[in-house]
C-alpha cells in the first residue's frame, strides 16, 4: 500500500518539528537540530571554516535533493516559508509593487558563498531558519527589551510578508534562491553533457555569476578590513572561533543559548561594536560552565562553536579566574574553601598567604579553564572570570 | 495489738531492715575488685613490645557508653540518659563540648534552613537546642542566626546539662580499644590516671569525632585529609584606641559574647591527616608560634598595645578524618531535594554556599535537609552506633556535617537510639524507627 503524504500535510509536520525544536526545551543535543537541514548555511559553514562535521550530513543530503528537485526544501520542509505562505495567504492588502521587484534570491546566495571564500559569509543571517530559529531565543537566555527587538526577525519576516504578500519565498530568500540557483546549474550541465542548445534566457548566467561572485568576493576581502575586530573582549562559549570569524559566521540562532544546561549563555549587547550584536555571551549567573557538558558544540550548525568531546574541556580555555583577596573570607579569618571544592580542574589550591596565619586561594592559569565555578560559588563574589587575552 | 506492742514490732523491723540494707551495702562496697595487673611490659629486643596477657578489671556494666564529649556525645549521652538508659560518658580532656567549647571553634553553625514553603527557619532543637537556648538565657550567646557562644559558658552549662540528666561523666580518659563479642561490640577499653579499665555496654556510641572506636572495631571508613588549624581568642579588643587608621588593617577575627574578646579562626594547611600523631604535633607547635606572632605583631600596631593572646585552643581544628562506611550514605543530593527518609532522626541547616547540578545555591536559599538513622549506623558491628562529623555521608556533603550543628542533631538521634534499644532489648539495627521518631520528638527534637 502506498501512503501518499499531502505536502500540506508534510509542511505542517515539518513546522511543528521545527517549532518544538526550536523551543528551549531542554532537548539537548536535539535543540534546533533544524537549523542544520539548511544547504546555505552549511555551504557558507564548511566554506569558511573548510572543514565537516557529522551533523552537516543533513544539510548536504538536503542539498543533494534540491538539485534534483528544486525548491524541495520550501516545498516540504521550511517552518519560515511556511508560515509566510500561510500569512500571504490571509493577506488583504492590495500592494503589489513588488511584484515587479526581481528575484533576488539567487544573487545573494551567490554573493554570500563568495564572500565566504574570501572570509566571511556575508549574509548568511538572512537563511530562514536563522531568522525563524533566531526569534525563539527570545524565550531562554536573558530578556531584555533590546533582545527581544533584536530577535524579533521571524515576526519582522511574517509582517513583511502580510503587507507584501509572497515577498520573501520568491523573491529575496537566499536559501530558495541557492535552490534555484543549483537547479539552474543542473539543468544548464546536462543540456552541455546531452550536447542540447541552451534555451534563451533574458539574463545571462555567465554574466550573473560572474557579477555576483566578483561582488561577493571583493567586499569578503574589504569588508573584514572595514570592520574593526572587536576590541572588548568578553567570554564566549568554550571553543569558540576567533572572535572577527565568530561575529560574522554566528547566525544567532540561539542553539547554544537554548541548549546549555546551566543558562550562563545569554546574547551579547554591546552598542560599541555592532559586529558581535546578539552573539552568545558566557554570563555566570549561578551557574557554571559543566566539566562534562559539549552541548553548545554540538547544537551550533555553522561551527562557531567548534564541536569537541566531554574529555577534551580540561584544554579549553573560555577566560580565567582572578581573586580579589580584599573580599575573600580567608583574608578575615573567616572559614570558607567553596573555590576549592567547586574547582573540576584542581585550578584552585589554598595556600598560605604573606600575611600571618591567614590563607589565600591561589589559581593555577595553566589548569584553570574559565568555566566560572569558583566564581558563581564564592559567598563573597571575590572572583572574578575575565576574557581571555585577544591574540 | 496494744499500741506498745505495736511500737516495738515496728521498731524491731525496722531495725532489721536497715541492718539488712546496711549489709547488702557493705557486701556490694566490699566486693573484690580485680587490680590492675602489673603494666610494666617486657623488653625482648626489635621493634615491637610485646604486651604480655594481662586481666583488665571492668569499672562499670552499663546500658550506654558514649566515646567523646563533643556536641555529638554530650546530646547523646544526654539523650540516653533522659530516655531512662544507665548512660556513661567519657571524654578525653575536661570539659564537654569539643572543639565547640575547648576547640574554640565557637559559631553553631547551620541553626537555620530554607523550608518547602520557601521561608528561612530554626531547624535545630531538641537537645542541641536545649544548649544554645540555655547559653541565651545566660547571656553567653550572641546572633540570632549561627549563634556564637562563650566556649566557659558552654563547658558550664554541658555540665549543667550532664549532671542533671544523671549521666556518670569519666573525664581525663581516652578509649584505647574495643571488646567485642564475635561481631558484637560488647565495651571499650579505657586508659586514664587510674590505668587501664573496662566499661562493658549494652551499647557504645562513637562520638571521637575521627571514629576511633569504629575503626577499632574493624569497620570500613573513608579518609578525608582536610585542613587543620588552630583557633585562639584575643582580649582588650575594646580597648584598641579608636580612630587610627594602619593599613593592612589588622585583623581581629570575630566577637563573642564577652566584651572585648574575640575568637579568631585559622584556616590552616589543607590535605593533613588528622589521626597522624606526627601531623598533630608539628602542626600544633607551628600553629602557636604562629599565633604568638601574629599577636606581637596586632600589639606593635599603634594603638593596639592592649591586646593579648587571651587563650589558644586545647586542641586542633581537626575538621575532617574518617568517614564511616555506614548502612545509607547520605548525599549531597538528597540534601538539596527535601528528601524523606523513614527513618529520619533530625533535621540540620546550611551555612555555606553548595554547588547542585551546575548551580551554586547561596546558604540563604538552601534548603533544611534530613538526617537517616541508617547513616548512623556502621554495616558490620552490632550494637555500635556513630554520631557526630564521623557518620556517613559523601564528601560533596562534608561543609554541613563536620559542623556543631550537625554534630548536636546526629548526637542526640543516636543517644535517643541507643537508649530504644536496650529498653526494648534489641540490637541497635532492630529497633523500630517509629517509636524512635516518638521518643525524639517528645525529647524537643523536631523531624519536619
Amino acid at each position: 500500500m502506498k501512503i501518499v503524504l499531502k505536502s500540506e500535510t508534510v509542511r505542517i509536520a515539518s513546522t511543528l518539528a521545527a517549532f518544538f525544536m526550536a523551543l528551549p526545551l531542554g532537548l539537548k543535543g536535539l535543540t534546533g537540530i533544524f537549523v542544520w537541514t539548511s544547504p546555505f548555511i552549511m555551504l557558507n559553514s564548511i566554506i569558511i571554516l573548510k572543514s565537516f562535521v557529522v551533523l552537516n550530513l543533513l544539510g548536504t543530503a538536503v542539498l543533494l535533493v534540491v538539485i534534483f528537485k528544486n525548491r524541495f526544501f520550501c516545498r516540504y520542509m521550511c517552518p519560515a516559508g511556511f508560515c509566510c505562505d500561510k500569512i500571504s495567504g490571509i493577506s488583504r492588502t492590495k500592494v503589489s509593487i513588488h511584484k515587479k521587484m526581481p528575484a533576488v534570491g539567487s544573487w545573494l546566495a551567490l554573493i554570500s558563498l563568495a564572500a565566504a571564500f574570501a572570509g566571511i559569509p556575508l549574509l548568511i543571517l538572512l537563511d530562514p531558519l536563522a531568522i525563524f530559529h533566531g526569534t525563539f531565543s527570545i524565550l531562554s537566555g536573558d530578556l531584555s527589551f533590546v533582545t527581544i527587538l533584536s530577535l524579533s526577525g521571524f515576526p519582522l519576516l511574517l509582517a513583511v510578508n502580510y503587507i507584501f504578500p509572497d515577498i520573501w519565498c520568491s523573491r529575496i530568500c537566499p536559501l530558495g534562491g541557492l535552490q534555484d540557483l543549483l537547479t539552474d546549474i543542473r539543468r544548464r550541465t546536462s543540456r552541455l553533457i546531452r550536447r542540447k542548445p541552451q534555451e534563451s534566457d533574458p539574463y545571462s548566467p555567465a554574466r550573473r555569476f560572474f557579477l555576483a561572485s566578483g561582488l561577493g568576493l571583493i567586499s569578503g576581502f574589504v569588508l573584514p578590513k572595514l570592520i574593526s575586530p572587536s576590541r572588548s573582549q568578553y567570554i564566549r562559549p568554550p571553543a569558540s572561533v576567533e572572535p572577527a570569524t565568530f561575529n560574522t559566521l554566528c547566525i544567532r540562532c540561539g542553539n547554544c543559548i537554548k541548549s546549555c544546561p546551566t543558562n550562563i549563555i545569554t546574547n551579547h549587547t554591546d552598542y560599541s561594536d555592532l559586529t558581535s550584536w546578539m552573539t552568545p555571551e558566557i554570563n555566570f549567573g549561578d551557574g557554571y560552565c559543566l566539566e562534562t557538558c559539549n552541548l553548545c558544540s554540538s547544537v551550533c550548525p555553522t561551527g562557531s562553536i567548534t564541536h569537541f568531546s566531554p574529555d577534551a574541556k580540561k584544554i579549553i580555555f573560555m577566560g580565567s579566574a582572578v581573586v580579589n583577596y580584599k573580599e575573600c573570607l580567608l583574608a578575615h579569618n573567616k572559614e570558607c574553601d567553596r573555590c576549592m571544592a567547586a574547582c573540576k580542574y584542581n585550578a584552585v589550591k589554598i595556600v598560605p598567604a604573606s600575611r600571618l596565619l591567614l590563607m589565600t586561594p591561589e589559581i593555577d592559569q595553566k589548569k584553570c579553564v574559565g568555566c566560572g565555578a569558583c566564581a558563581v560559588i564564592c559567598p563573597t563574589s571575590a572572583i572574578n572570570m575575565i576574557p581571555p587575552l585577544a591574540v | 495489738m496494744k499500741r506498745r506492742d505495736f511500737i516495738t514490732r515496728t521498731a524491731i523491723a525496722g531495725g532489721a531492715l536497715t541492718l539488712g540494707l546496711s549489709c547488702k551495702r557493705k557486701i556490694e562496697s566490699s566486693e573484690p575488685v580485680e587490680k590492675n595487673s602489673t603494666a610494666a611490659l617486657p623488653y625482648s629486643g626489635g621493634k615491637t613490645i610485646t604486651e604480655p596477657e594481662r586481666k583488665i578489671p571492668v569499672f562499670a556494666e552499663t546500658d550506654v557508653l558514649v566515646i567523646g564529649g563533643g556536641p555529638a556525645g554530650a546530646a547523646a549521652a544526654i539523650a540516653a540518659s533522659r530516655a531512662g538508659a544507665e548512660t556513661y560518658l567519657v571524654e578525653r580532656y575536661n570539659h564537654l563540648g569539643g572543639l565547640w567549647t575547648g576547640g574554640l571553634v565557637l559559631p553553631l553553625l547551620s541553626t537555620h534552613a530554607v523550608d518547602k514553603n520557601n521561608r528561612r527557619k530554626q531547624v535545630i532543637f531538641g537537645i542541641g537546642g536545649e544548649m544554645s537556648d540555655r547559653l541565651k538565657k545566660l547571656g553567653m550567646s550572641i546572633f540570632e542566626i549561627n549563634p556564637v557562644i562563650d566556649p566557659e559558658a558552654g563547658k558550664y552549662v554541658l555540665d549543667e546539662m550532664i549532671m542533671e540528666s544523671g549521666v556518670k561523666m569519666i573525664y581525663h580518659t581516652w578509649a584505647s580499644n574495643v571488646i567485642m563479642d564475635g561481631k558484637t561490640i560488647r565495651g571499650v577499653i579505657l586508659e586514664n590516671k587510674s590505668g587501664r579499665m573496662a566499661i562493658l555496654a549494652k551499647v557504645v556510641i562513637d562520638c571521637t569525632g575521627d571514629g576511633d572506636i569504629f575503626n577499632l572495631a574493624g569497620e570500613n571508613y573513608d579518609m578525608m585529609n582536610y585542613h587543620i588549624g588552630l583557633v585562639h581568642r584575643l582580649g582588650n579588643i575594646d580597648h584598641i584606641k579608636p580612630g587610627i587608621i594602619t593599613d593592612p588593617k589588622p585583623d581581629l577575627g570575630g566577637e563573642t559574647p564577652i566584651r572585648g574578646v574575640n575568637w579568631v579562626n585559622m584556616h590552616g594547611d589543607n590535605d593533613q591527616n588528622g589521626t597522624d600523631i606526627i601531623t598533630l604535633s608539628k602542626l600544633q607547635m607551628k600553629y602557636r608560634k604562629e599565633i604568638w606572632e601574629s599577636v606581637q605583631k596586632i600589639k606593635s600596631t599603634p594603638g593596639y598595645e592592649d591586646v593579648f593572646l587571651l587563650d589558644t585552643a586545647s586542641q586542633l581544628g581537626v575538621r575532617m578524618s574518617r568517614i564511616l562506611d555506614g548502612e545509607y550514605r547520605l548525599t549531597l543530593e538528597d540534601s538539596m531535594t527535601y528528601k524523606n527518609f523513614k527513618d529520619v532522626i533530625g533535621i540540620s541547616g546550611a551555612w555555606t554556599t553548595m554547588m547542585y547540578k551546575g548551580k551554586a545555591v547561596k546558604a540563604e536559599n538552601r534548603p533544611l535537609w534530613q538526617i537517616p538513622y541508617r547513616s548512623l549506623l556502621p554495616k558490620k558491628t552490632e550494637n555500635l552506633l556513630a554520631a557526630g562529623r564521623c557518620f556517613c555521608f559523601e564528601k560533596e556533603l562534608v561543609e554541613d556535617t563536620r559542623i556543631i550543628g550537625t554534630c548536636l542533631v546526629t548526637g542526640h538521634g543516636a543517644g535517643a537510639a541507643a537508649a530504644l534499644a536496650v529498653k526494648e532489648n534489641k540490637r541497635v539495627r532492630d529497633i523500630d524507627t517509629g517509636r524512635l521518631k516518638e521518643l525524639l520528638v517528645s525529647q524537643g527534637a523536631w523531624l519536619g
